[in-house]
């Protein structure tokens, strides 16, 4: 299957669209298909491969980047609408 | 494993064999200018300070101008001063150590018609004595690379700037020297790169260097520096400053931070080391020019033509569409990672093999473009 996201880390609890991808599609990453997408994520977004419970870090690098302000579904676009970034960071 | 070097009287190694021809003074430009038309061989290194700063700017406008005509890639300098400035032409003929130095002022030799004649001859006679050195081996820990990046956009932090890090990470184990700044881009990676140093004690040196960098920038810019991850980043994609700094270290690769070195400074260890400065991609080069790095590692996402004088600058794209939309201005299209062409690995030892290629004397884009703009941190007022 043609690749439409990176994983940067294996610790990443998300992966990177490296071209759009629409609702409903798979988040493909190394020929594997992960997750379903389920909302549209435009390129360069990041898009959630399993929950993230509200006030749980997002992964990102192997590195927590941000926390959920919500608990974010798999396959959701997480971006700054779900998440903050961490107190003290 | 080796490189072909020019081998300098202090023992370091050139990749390139040039003459510098520089001005002390802004008043200076024009005969650096006139020099370098009618001899483009010579390296021009123009700018426009030299006088009017105070005491704020003196360390790192000598630090600057000294190690770049002290770098192991300049094999004879000519400085042109006017005369009357405040940096000298004589203070910086005494900092120039092992290699050919002379030095005119226009005041004292016949204005600008006349110092350019006799630039020209003095200019002549090093680039043919340069002529006659031959490379010789040299192993690659006598390389000083440093990294920087321009322009970045949401792929440079999941393509050019790891797979650079892969090639960092060759050449600190090769034994070499990779220089890791722009001090602007550690917003929120403090509590990693502290880990990753040597010792405690140089953890909380770096530590509280960003803390301070980061202090500067708020009193400057305010509230937008809140937004050093700014509303273009958050549309690109990133959601914190954390994750734009965190893609921005990835050059640097894993292995551990050795030193802390002022901006402009030079190391004294080899491996990692951190230097202080800002992010601004000419300052940054200076800097690292002066240090004493041979070869520039530049990641771009939107694309950008600047080399530096003397140093070859090795452009990486981040995607491809950048790389074929400025044909002739990268060299090498880390975009192909995304396009599930290639790994971020393979795109590393790419980076190495063809840094070794260029220290070997292979002219990189910006060389071949004569993209060498020059300029340096001024931090105080102008009087």
């Amino acid at each position: 299957m043609g690749n439409n996201a990176f994983k940067i880390n294996a610790r990443d609890n998300i992966v990177v669209a490296t071209q759009p991808i629409k609702k409903g599609e798979a988040v493909v990453v190394d020929g594997e298909p992960l997750i379903d997408a389920v909302e549209d994520i435009a390129a360069g977004y990041k898009v959630a491969i399993v929950e993230v419970a509200e006030g749980k870090k997002v992964y990102c690098y192997g590195e927590p980047i941000v926390e959920a302000t919500r608990t974010i579904r798999p396959g959701e676009w997480t971006h700054v609408h779900n998440t903050r970034p961490i107190p003290g960071a | 494993m080796e490189f072909l070097g020019y081998k300098r009287e202090n023992g370091k190694f050139g990749v390139r064999n040039h003459v510098l021809v520089l001005s002390s003074v802004a008043c200076a430009n024009g005969v650096v200018d006139a020099i370098a038309r009618a001899l483009p061989d010579v390296v021009p290194v123009t700018h426009v300070y030299g006088c009017g700063s105070g005491p704020e700017d003196i360390g790192v406008s000598i630090r600057t101008l000294n190690g770049l005509m002290n770098n192991p890639n300049v094999g004879a300098v000519l400085i042109i001063g006017l005369g009357c400035e405040n940096v000298s032409s004589s203070m910086l003929t005494m900092g120039v150590q092992d290699k050919p130095v002379e030095a005119l002022l226009i005041q004292e030799s016949g204005g600008s018609a006349a110092t350019t004649a006799r630039g020209i001859e003095i200019a002549a006679r090093f680039l043919k004595e340069l002529e006659a050195q031959e490379r010789v081996p040299a192993p690659v820990s006598e390389l000083m690379v440093g990294l920087k990046s321009g322009g970045s956009d949401v792929f440079s932090g999941i393509t050019a700037n790891p797979a650079v890090g892969v090639a960092a990470d060759r050449f600190v184990r090769e034994g070499a020297t990779v220089i890791l700044t722009e001090m602007t881009e550690m917003a929120g990676t403090a509590h990693i790169l502290k880990s990753r140093c040597c010792t405690p004690e140089l953890g909380e040196q770096v530590g509280n260097l960003i803390d301070e960098h980061r202090r500067n920038v708020r009193a400057s810019l305010g509230e937008l520096a809140g937004l050093s991850i700014s509303l273009g980043n958050i549309d690109g994609g990133l959601s914190s400053i954390t994750e734009k700094s965190l893609g921005c270290i990835m050059k640097s690769g894993t292995t551990p931070i050795t030193e802390l070195i002022e901006h402009a400074g030079r190391p004294s260890r080899r491996g990692l080391i951190i230097m202080a400065g800002p992010g601004y991609d000419i300052d940054s080069m200076a800097a690292e020019a002066a240090a004493g790095s041979q070869i520039i590692l530049f990641t771009t996402g939107r694309g950008t033509p600047a080399g530096f004088p003397a140093v070859p600058v090795i452009k990486i794209t981040s995607n491809s569409l950048t790389y074929n939309k400025m044909p002739g201005d990268a060299d090498i299209n880390a975009g192909s990672i995304v396009d599930s062409e290639k790994t971020i690995d393979v795109v590393g030892r790419e980076i190495f093999d063809f840094s070794i290629e260029v220290a070997n004397g292979r002219k990189t884009c910006a060389e071949i473009n004569r993209a060498i703009p020059f300029n340096y941190l001024k931090q105080g007022p102008t009087y």
